[in-house]
């Protein structure tokens, strides 16, 4: 293709497309596993559908359709019996495998009396599902991996956030390699950033120093400066995040480790979650429980940023990018792969690709901008006083 | 339908370069000294003498964040010429 010089001054169209009409293959979190643990059958709407999960006397966590195949009853409005979950209407019984295991005043349960299940995996005390469209089990190789400090005495517990937004989940996978946003949207200041796919792993690696103009003006000068983030954040999969993210004061480096995930409502929303663990460290600038609470409020509010732009802003297929952003084309690229029959996943989509920016330029910009901002703050404290 | 182009990629296309470290072949792309994207596929993946060594043993779970042999060949054809830097002119830090 050429570009020809009298094309320079047309105006460019955003190319929205079509949303999806398929929900991803791969493992999905549905959050904190003891949720679902207390005996009593729970509500999820996800992948387009109603289900139910429930928790049995094998303490085993299961995931079916909600609608019993009887009659339609909601089977997540029902009672769990034994490892069976019962329908309200009628007292149909459903084993975790999806199939009728009773129909108390019948002398037979029907032929094909089978349901639609989703194979579960409870990890780190997390609960998650696996979604294929076209029904095959997971593959070889394609897991979670193990989260260090998870359910670990030497490590707080999860403080799990969830939040629903009503767009598409493109939206989000797109931040991996926004490095600009998280300036411009959620206070921070990138001063390393490089993304890596691979198979079906998805790796942003992102340092970062705190913005002098968005924290206290006057801060506690015994407190403990943080000097830098270090985080290396890798999706494993459509919808689940792992983010090593350590802090480094002058003496110490606090760790943490950050989840982003979510799971699809339907074709225009989604859940989406966040849980976070610290580890336990006397010299913490306070409680680690605290200190992991304090985290979870930030990181809602960083949602709550990115939520105001989705629920404002266009779809575009074909976004215009300058030399200063990520692998936007790439990283969808990558997404692809989820959507497709696996028969159909080409290797543009899982080769390995890496996209490391220059921040010269960036840090230059956001450094005038936070002196400013630091300026504006000084000059308005004085007309105060 | 052909999916939308990054423009990016049409005035400046990835480059085809051979690692002098291994018989991996990838496709480059510089936009200046410090900005560098790079194009694997599974035979270089698999060519890669520095893969196996970065990520074996302890390492074993850890992802590769890549290959120094292959930046050091990228930063020499850069120099050379072989590999266009978009943004020569920027100086390297």
């Amino acid at each position: 293709m050429s570009i020809v010089e009298s094309d320079q001054d047309q105006i460019r169209q955003i190319e929205a497309g079509q949303t999806r009409t398929r929900f991803a293959r791969g493992w999905h979190c549905l959050g904190l596993a003891d949720k679902y643990k207390d005996g009593k059958p729970h509500t999820v709407k996800a992948f387009g559908q109603k289900l139910v999960i429930f928790s049995g006397s094998d303490g085993a966590v299961n995931v079916l359709d909600a609608y019993c195949r009887h009659l339609g009853g909601d089977l997540s409005q029902g009672t769990v019996k034994g490892n069976e979950i019962a329908c309200p209407f009628h007292d149909w019984r459903w084993g975790g495998d999806g199939r009728c295991k009773s129909v108390p005043y019948a002398r037979r349960v029907p032929m094909r009396a089978r349901t639609a299940t989703w194979q579960t995996l409870v990890q780190d005390g997390l609960l998650f599902v696996w979604n294929d469209p076209e029904g095959n089990p997971p593959p070889e190789g394609v897991v979670i991996p193990r989260i260090e400090g998870a359910e670990d005495d030497g490590w707080t517990d999860w403080v799990w956030t969830e939040l629903v937004v009503k767009t598409s989940t493109r939206e989000i996978m797109d931040n991996i390699v926004d490095m600009a946003h998280f300036f411009y949207i959620h206070n921070n200041f990138p001063t390393y950033f490089k993304n890596v796919f691979e198979g079906h792993t998805a790796t942003q690696y992102f340092d970062g120093i705190a913005r002098e103009d968005v924290t206290p003006a006057n801060p506690d000068p015994k407190a403990p400066k943080m000097q830098k983030t270090s985080s290396v954040a890798s999706y494993h999969g459509p919808s689940f995040m792992i983010d090593d993210l350590a802090y480094t004061y002058e003496t110490f480096t606090m760790k943490t480790v950050l989840i982003n995930a979510h799971y699809p409502i339907d074709e225009d929303s989604f859940v989406l979650m966040s849980g976070i663990i610290v580890e336990k460290k006397p010299e913490l600038p306070g409680d680690p429980d605290m200190i992991a609470s304090n985290q979870a409020k930030w990181i809602l509010n960083g949602f709550n940023q990115d939520v105001q732009i989705w629920q404002n802003k266009a779809r575009v297929d074909n976004p215009l990018l300058c030399e200063e952003d990520g692998a936007v084309y790439q990283i969808r690229r990558w997404y692809e792969q989820f959507f497709v029959d696996a028969a159909e996943v080409t290797p543009e989509m899982t080769d390995r690709f890496e996209h490391e920016l220059d921040t010269t330029k960036p840090v230059e910009s956001w450094r005038k901008q936070v002196a400013e901002n630091v300026a504006a703050r000084k000059a308005a404290e004085g007309q105060l006083i | 339908m052909q999916s939308p182009t990054d423009v990016r990629l049409i005035d400046n296309p990835m480059q085809p370069l051979a690692c002098s470290g291994c018989a991996a072949s990838v496709l480059v792309r510089k936009s200046n000294w410090q900005q560098t994207s790079i194009q694997w596929n599974e035979t270089a993946q698999k060519a890669c003498l520095e893969r196996p060594r970065s990520c074996s043993g302890e390492n074993q779970t850890k992802q590769f964040p890549g290959c120094e042999t292959l930046a050091e060949t990228i930063r020499s054809a850069s120099l050379e010429g072989t590999i266009e830097v978009i943004y020569r002119d920027v100086p390297e830090k």
